[in-house]
């Protein structure tokens, strides 16, 4: 679904596929097909098999986990049904909504962070000659190859006492810093290698973006007298307007579903400071008590709502809209 | 036309310190793996170590346990990779080339699995795959993920853009859909295979909560898993862990430099019309 790197760990492995939406959609649906031309039994047998794993591995855990939420489960009674208490119990929850709170701030340390970055490092490979473009390309992508398991052992190894970020900030004179254990450092220090990881996805839907804009818009802007400010002002960011917006929403989703660099970095601490909603839900999984259970898998379907909403309606949008060309 | 030479010159910097800037990390990991226990973490700080010495590498690339896991993770990575194409791909094509009694209602239950985020069915995925008996097997790793909305999505935006033509020609000659599907449409899906296969490759060889809470067969532990256990077990000792990332990273900053000219046009493809 999103487009940052910061793939979904999860169970079902879902890549995440850069679906830029860098254009006029071509058409709305197939042409109008006269009976004869229709094809039931190949194209039922052609999507047979991934609509029968979808059903296993996705559609049913998702109306058995909405069946699970209704229930009380217990170890020695039947199961009772106790209808909406659950959703009501996890809104009343202090620790659901701190954990709401330190996705948000995640959010807001890498998203606005990662966009300008991109769209700078984009402009810039815009004006390259073909081969220095090339490169820079290549070297933008390969942290969205770099696992976040690896991501997260070597920035724990660079956040150490006598690590390469606190001999950094000696040479300013300053620290050094417990970064992963101070309360007020541990999420922006997640964030960092957060940005790192996911930019370089970005960049590439944003050059592509970029590259979509016709020249002569500039040329005459130029002829205009305008300056390098404003043409960015007026001519790009205006243009890039969906594709912005698209990765916008798609990194704010994918951000705050952040889990595997909070939990190999610090699982979750000092104090909660890290424990993003995932990770809140995820260490609530492995509590294994039936309270604990449906608790967790009820915030996860609350989430779900949420962002499942949001994307569906960007999805909507941006794929029926003339995008950037307007 | 050429900038003038002192813009070129800026521009030869700039290129020069974003590219550090990016990389440096993985620099710096790689070259703490050649650094031994006492100067990887040494005050006063010091960029090089003394002597460049293998002996991480060696060690970590000794262990069979490290071994086994980057074997049956690229094994696993590679059956991943093909039925996830082959399923979605299929499903693509009807999509995309198809005329079919309820297609549209398909359309949303095929589309609907991305926006479901992993995490709201990932204690119910847990208990189907139990209750399958899939725990412990590879079977666990590379089934439940194959079916992806997303690529199929994509893939289907492709074949959409095909030129009719050739479709209609094999069609008068006789072929069938889905002998049009192989002969025709198959061989020219290279580069959106290559730039979908990457994703599927990565996505499986750098999974971490999902094998986790599926394999507890150490001689099935994937490499990610491998890397966490030993950062539990051993990670005080930063030379040896740090060698050991560098060469889990490597196959995969080693795709990316093999597949670069499709990932930079694929990017132009997945935001085609």
């Amino acid at each position: 679904m999103s487009t940052t790197d910061m793939a979904l760990p999860g169970p079902l492995l879902q890549q995440e596929v850069p679906i830029a939406p860098t254009g006029r959609r071509r058409r709305r649906r197939n042409p109008p097909t006269a009976k004869h031309l229709r094809s039931n039994v190949t194209a039922y047998l052609m999507i047979a098999p991934m609509g029968i794993l979808l059903a296993i591995f996705v559609i049913w855990p998702l109306i058995y986990a909405v069946y699970l939420s209704l229930f009380k489960i217990n170890f020695y009674k039947p199961a009772e049904f106790v209808g909406l208490q659950f959703y009501l119990y996890v809104l009343q929850s202090e620790k659901f909504w701190k954990s709401i709170g330190v996705g948000l701030y995640y959010v807001v340390l890498t998203v606005p962070a990662g966009l300008v970055i991109s769209l700078l490092v984009a402009s810039f490979i815009k004006t390259l000659s073909k081969k220095a473009a090339g490169w820079m390309k290549t070297t933008v992508y390969i942290p969205a190859a770099i696992s976040t398991v690896v991501a997260s052992v070597l920035f724990v190894f660079i956040y150490q006492d006598q690590g390469f970020a606190n001999w950094f900030l000696g040479l300013v004179n300053l620290g050094p810093v417990n970064w992963l254990n101070d309360p007020s450092l541990a999420l922006p220090a997640i964030a960092v290698p957060g940005i790192w990881l996911g930019f370089g996805v970005t960049t590439l839907i944003m050059l592509a973006g970029l590259l979509d804009i016709p020249d002569s818009y500039y040329e005459s802007a130029e002829l205009d007298g305008a300056n390098w400010f404003q043409r960015t002002w007026f001519i790009t960011i205006p243009l890039l307007k969906n594709v912005s917006l698209y990765l916008l929403v798609t990194g704010v989703v994918a951000a705050i579903q952040m889990l595997d660099l909070p939990l190999i970095m610090t699982n979750g601490g000092p104090v909660d400071a890290t424990t993003t909603p995932n990770l809140f839900i995820f260490n609530s999984f492995r509590d294994g008590t039936p309270y604990a259970t449906s608790f967790s898998l009820t915030a996860a379907l609350l989430l779900f709502v949420v962002l499942g909403t949001i994307s569906a309606v960007i999805f909507r949008l941006i794929n029926s809209d003339k995008a950037v060309d307007g | 036309m050429k900038s003038p030479l002192p813009i070129r010159i800026l521009k030869a910097i700039l290129i020069v310190l974003i590219s550090l800037s990016i990389l440096f990390p993985l620099a710096w990991m790689a070259i703490a793996g050649f650094k031994g226990k006492t100067e990887v973490l040494r005050d006063p700080f010091q960029f090089f170590p003394d002597v460049w010495r293998w002996q991480n590498y060696a060690d970590i690339a000794a262990d069979p346990q490290f071994v086994r896991a980057i074997l049956i993770t690229f094994i696993g990575a590679l059956a991943f990779t093909a039925l996830a194409l082959v399923v979605n791909s299929m499903a693509a094509y009807a999509f995309a080339r198809l005329e079919f009694t309820g297609k549209r209602l398909w359309w949303i239950y095929f589309i609907i699995p991305m926006f479901v985020p992993a995490m709201a069915i990932l204690l119910t995925s847990f208990q189907v795959v139990t209750a399958l008996g899939m725990l412990d097997t590879l079977a666990v790793l590379i089934i439940p993920g194959a079916a992806s909305a997303a690529q199929m999505f994509f893939l289907r935006q492709f074949y959409l853009n095909f030129p009719v033509a050739v479709e209609e020609a094999a069609l008068i000659d006789g072929a069938s859909r889905f002998q049009i599907f192989l002969r025709v449409f198959l061989p020219q899906s290279i580069a959106p295979f290559v730039v979908m296969g990457m994703g599927s490759y990565l996505a499986y060889w750098n999974a971490y909560v999902w094998p986790v809470l599926t394999i507890t067969n150490p001689d099935l532990t994937q490499i990610m898993q491998f890397l966490g256990n030993f950062r539990s077990d051993r990670g005080n000792d930063w030379g040896l862990l740090m060698a050991g990332s560098t060469l889990a990273a490597l196959p995969t900053i080693l795709l990316v430099l093999i597949f670069q000219r499709y990932i930079v046009n694929g990017v132009r493809i997945a935001g085609m019309k």
